[in-house]
C-alpha cells in the first residue's frame, strides 16, 4: 500500500519505455534507409556520361537503359531475363495501374524513375503531396522540413501518426514512405531552408514543391527556382481555402519571356505581415489542405511526364531536363479552391512573365550572388509583428494576480472576492469560447470589438450588437473589466478600445488584460484548462 | 458564393481569404462601368483601411483573367469592368 512509490514506479517505467521507442525508432529510420540506399545502389551503380561503359556495368542507368535496350533489342539478343525490360517485374506490377494510362506509359513511367522531386515543407500539403509522388514512383524523393510533429498535426498531415508525435517530420515522414514504396529513395534536409542553404538544397532536383506555411519562404524558394531553372509547383491552404499554381514552367532564364511566371510576377508585394494568419491562428480543414497537397503531386506528375508525350523520336532526350525546348503548354493558371463556395474551384488565366519582375525578367535584382551573400532579406521584405505591447503595466495583471482575485481580496480594489466583484470579458471569437471558457466570464469577440467606431458619427454604422455591447459594460460602472484572450495580444488592443469608447470613465474605472491570455492561465494556474 | 441575381447595371464581386474575411462578404455588386483604376479607390470608399491591409498585396481577376493594376504604367489600369463581368479580389494564402 504505497501508492505514491508505485505511481513514481509506473512513471518511471514509461518513461524508459518511451526512451526505448524513441531509440527503436530512429534505428529504424536508418536502417530503412540504409536498406534503400543498397536497393538504389544495387539497380543504379553507375550515372556515367561515358556511353561506352554503358552494358558493362550490372546496372545501367535509368537515363539510358530504354535507348540501349531500344538499341540492342535489333540484334538476336542473349541477355539475362533481368534485362530485358526496362522496369523490374514488380515495377510494372505495383504501377500497372497507371502505365496503362497513355498519359503515363512507359516513357511517362520512366520519365517519374528518373526524376527527382525536392518537397519544402512535409506538413498539411507536404504529407499527401509525397505520398502520392513516391506512390507513383518518382525515383527519388527530398523532403525538408525542421519542425517535429506535434499532435496537432495529426488530423491533416497524414504521414504522422500517433505514435510519432515529438519525431522529427522529415524522419517521420520517411518511415511512412518508405513502408510505402522502397524502391524510391527518400533524401532527408531535416532543417528549416535559407536563402543560403536555399541553392544548394534545391540545386539536385529537378522539380520543387513549396508545402511551406510563410510569404518568406515563398519567395525565397520562386527566387531559387527561377535561378536554377526548376519548375516549382506552388500551393497553400487556410481554413476552407486553398491556392496552387505552376510557376516558372517552362523553367526558361530570367529574361526569357517564353518562361512560365513565378511566385512575385503573380503576387509582387507580399501581404501586411499582421495579415498573414497561420493555420494555428485561423484554423485548417484536414480535407482542404489535403486536396491542394494532392493537386500539387498531379501537377508534378503532369510536368515530369510531360516529354513523355512527344514522338518516340525525341523521346530520347535526358528526362527531367526541363529546360530543353519549350513546348507549346496550357497556359499557366491560379487555381482557387473554397470549400464553401459554388463552384469550389475557379481557374484563374495568368499572364506570362512580368516585364519589369524582379526575379525573372530581363530587369531583375535578385541574383545567385544575392542570394548566396545574404543581402536578400526574406524575413525584412516581408515584415515581422512584434508581439502586442500597447498597455502600460499598471493596465496589465498576471494570471497568478487574476487567480487571487478570484479567490482572494481584490489588490487593486481591495473588494472581497465574489463573482460579482469584476466583469471578466473574453474577446475571443465565439467559437473559440464555445470551446472552454472561465467561469463567469462574458465573450464579446474581439472582431466585434475592433469593429466598433469609436467615433459615433463616423458614416459606418456601428449596428446593434455593437452598440448592445458598448452600453452593456457601461451599466455597472464601478466594476473593473478584466480582458481575456487565447494568448494576450486581441485583449490589450481591447482594452485599449474600451478606453477609447469611454468606458473607463476617464480613468475612474480600472479596465486592463490579463496578460499572456488563457495560454498563462494553463500554465500557470489552471493545467487541466483545455489547449487547443 | 455565386450570387443569385446581377441587378441590371452592375458587376459582381468575389472576396476570397483576407479579401472575404476583411469585408465580411464573399460577394456583392457594385454598379457599373468602372475604370480598373478607380477600383482599389471604390472599394476604399466602402470599406476603410482595405486598401492598405489587403489590396495591396492581392491579385485582381476580371471574368477570370489575371489583370495588372499595380504601379502607374501597369498594363491594365484603362480596362472597362463592364456590367456582368465578375471581378475576383485574391490576396494570396501562404499557409499551408
Amino acid at each position: 500500500m504505497a501508492p505514491l512509490s508505485i505511481i513514481e514506479s509506473l512513471r518511471q517505467q514509461i518513461a524508459s519505455c518511451e526512451a526505448q521507442l524513441q531509440d527503436l525508432r530512429q534505428q529504424l529510420a536508418e536502417a530503412q534507409d540504409q536498406y534503400q540506399q543498397r536497393e538504389q545502389d544495387r539497380w543504379r551503380q553507375v550515372t556515367t556520361n561515358d556511353p561506352l561503359t554503358h552494358d558493362m556495368t550490372y546496372g545501367i542507368h535509368d537515363d539510358f537503359r530504354s535507348e540501349v535496350f531500344a538499341a540492342l533489342s535489333q540484334v538476336e539478343e542473349e541477355h539475362p531475363v533481368s534485362r530485358r525490360w526496362p522496369l523490374d517485374r514488380s515495377e510494372y506490377k505495383r504501377y500497372g495501374r497507371q502505365l496503362i494510362m497513355p498519359e503515363i506509359g512507359l516513357q511517362g513511367q520512366l520519365c517519374l524513375k528518373n526524376a527527382s522531386v525536392l518537397i519544402i515543407g512535409v506538413g498539411g500539403l507536404g504529407c499527401p503531396a509525397a505520398a502520392y509522388l513516391v506512390g507513383a514512383g518518382v525515383g527519388t524523393v527530398g523532403l525538408v522540413d525542421g519542425d517535429i510533429v506535434e499532435e496537432s498535426n495529426l488530423h491533416r498531415q497524414i504521414l504522422h501518426s500517433t505514435v510519432k508525435v515529438g519525431m522529427s517530420k522529415v524522419d517521420s515522414a520517411r518511415v511512412s514512405l518508405s513502408s510505402l514504396n522502397p524502391n524510391v529513395k527518400i533524401v532527408p534536409h531535416p532543417s528549416r531552408l535559407t536563402p543560403e542553404s536555399a541553392i544548394s538544397v534545391i540545386q539536385p532536383y529537378n522539380l520543387v514543391l513549396d508545402c511551406t506555411d510563410t510569404p518568406a519562404s515563398r519567395y525565397l524558394i520562386s527566387d531559387t527556382c527561377v535561378l536554377l531553372g526548376k519548375p516549382l509547383v506552388s500551393a497553400s491552404a487556410l481554413r476552407t481555402d486553398g491556392q496552387l499554381i505552376v510557376l516558372n514552367n517552362p523553367a526558361l532564364p530570367p529574361g526569357d519571356t517564353r518562361g512560365g511566371p513565378c511566385y512575385r510576377c503573380v503576387f509582387p508585394k507580399p501581404p501586411p505581415p499582421e495579415s498573414v494568419i497561420s493555420c494555428g491562428d485561423g484554423g485548417i480543414l484536414g480535407p482542404v489542405v489535403g486536396v491542394m497537397g494532392i493537386l500539387q503531386a498531379l501537377e508534378a506528375i503532369k510536368v515530369l511526364t510531360q516529354n513523355a508525350q512527344r514522338p518516340l523520336a525525341s523521346a530520347s532526350s535526358t528526362p527531367g531536363n526541363m529546360t530543353s525546348e519549350p513546348l507549346p503548354r496550357d497556359p499557366p493558371t491560379l487555381l482557387i479552391f473554397s470549400a464553401y463556395a459554388n463552384p469550389m474551384f475557379r481557374s484563374i488565366r495568368l499572364r506570362s512573365r512580368k516585364p519589369k519582375c524582379a526575379t525573372c525578367s530581363a530587369q531583375a535584382s535578385v541574383t545567385p550572388e544575392a542570394l548566396n551573400s545574404g543581402s536578400l532579406d526574406y524575413v525584412q521584405f516581408c515584415g515581422s509583428v512584434n508581439p502586442v505591447d500597447a498597455l502600460t503595466p499598471n493596465e496589465r495583471i498576471s494570471v497568478e494576480n487574476y487567480a487571487k482575485i478570484r479567490i482572494e481580496v481584490n489588490p487593486f480594489t481591495g473588494m472581497t472576492p465574489s463573482k460579482d466583484s469584476h466583469i471578466l470579458v473574453d474577446v475571443r471569437e465565439k467559437v473559440q469560447f464555445d470551446l472552454c471558457s472561465l467561469e463567469g466570464s462574458v465573450n464579446i469577440p474581439f472582431s466585434t470589438v475592433s469593429g466598433t467606431s469609436s467615433n459615433a458619427t463616423n458614416g459606418t454604422d456601428p449596428g446593434n450588437e455593437e452598440r448592445g455591447w458598448v452600453s452593456a459594460l457601461r451599466k455597472p460602472s464601478d466594476k473593473p473589466i478584466f480582458v481575456v484572450c487565447r494568448l494576450g495580444n486581441d485583449s490589450q488592443l481591447s482594452v485599449r478600445k474600451m478606453k477609447e469608447l469611454g468606458l473607463d470613465y476617464g480613468g475612474q474605472r480600472w479596465i486592463g488584460d490579463i496578460k499572456g491570455g488563457l495560454r498563462a492561465w494553463r500554465e500557470n494556474v489552471e493545467p487541466d484548462f483545455p489547449d487547443y | 458564393m455565386a450570387s443569385s441575381k446581377l441587378p441590371p447595371g452592375h458587376f459582381s464581386i468575389l472576396y476570397f481569404a483576407a479579401a472575404s474575411t476583411f469585408t465580411g462578404k464573399s460577394t456583392e455588386h457594385m454598379p457599373a462601368p468602372v475604370k480598373a483604376r478607380y477600383l482599389f479607390g471604390k472599394l476604399e470608399q466602402s470599406y476603410p483601411g482595405i486598401g492598405e491591409k489587403v489590396l495591396s498585396s492581392c491579385a485582381v481577376t476580371v471574368n477570370l483573367e489575371y489583370i495588372d493594376i499595380d504601379g502607374d504604367e501597369a498594363p491594365h489600369l484603362n480596362l472597362m469592368i463592364k456590367e456582368g463581368d465578375e471581378v475576383a479580389i485574391i490576396p494570396p494564402v501562404s499557409s499551408g
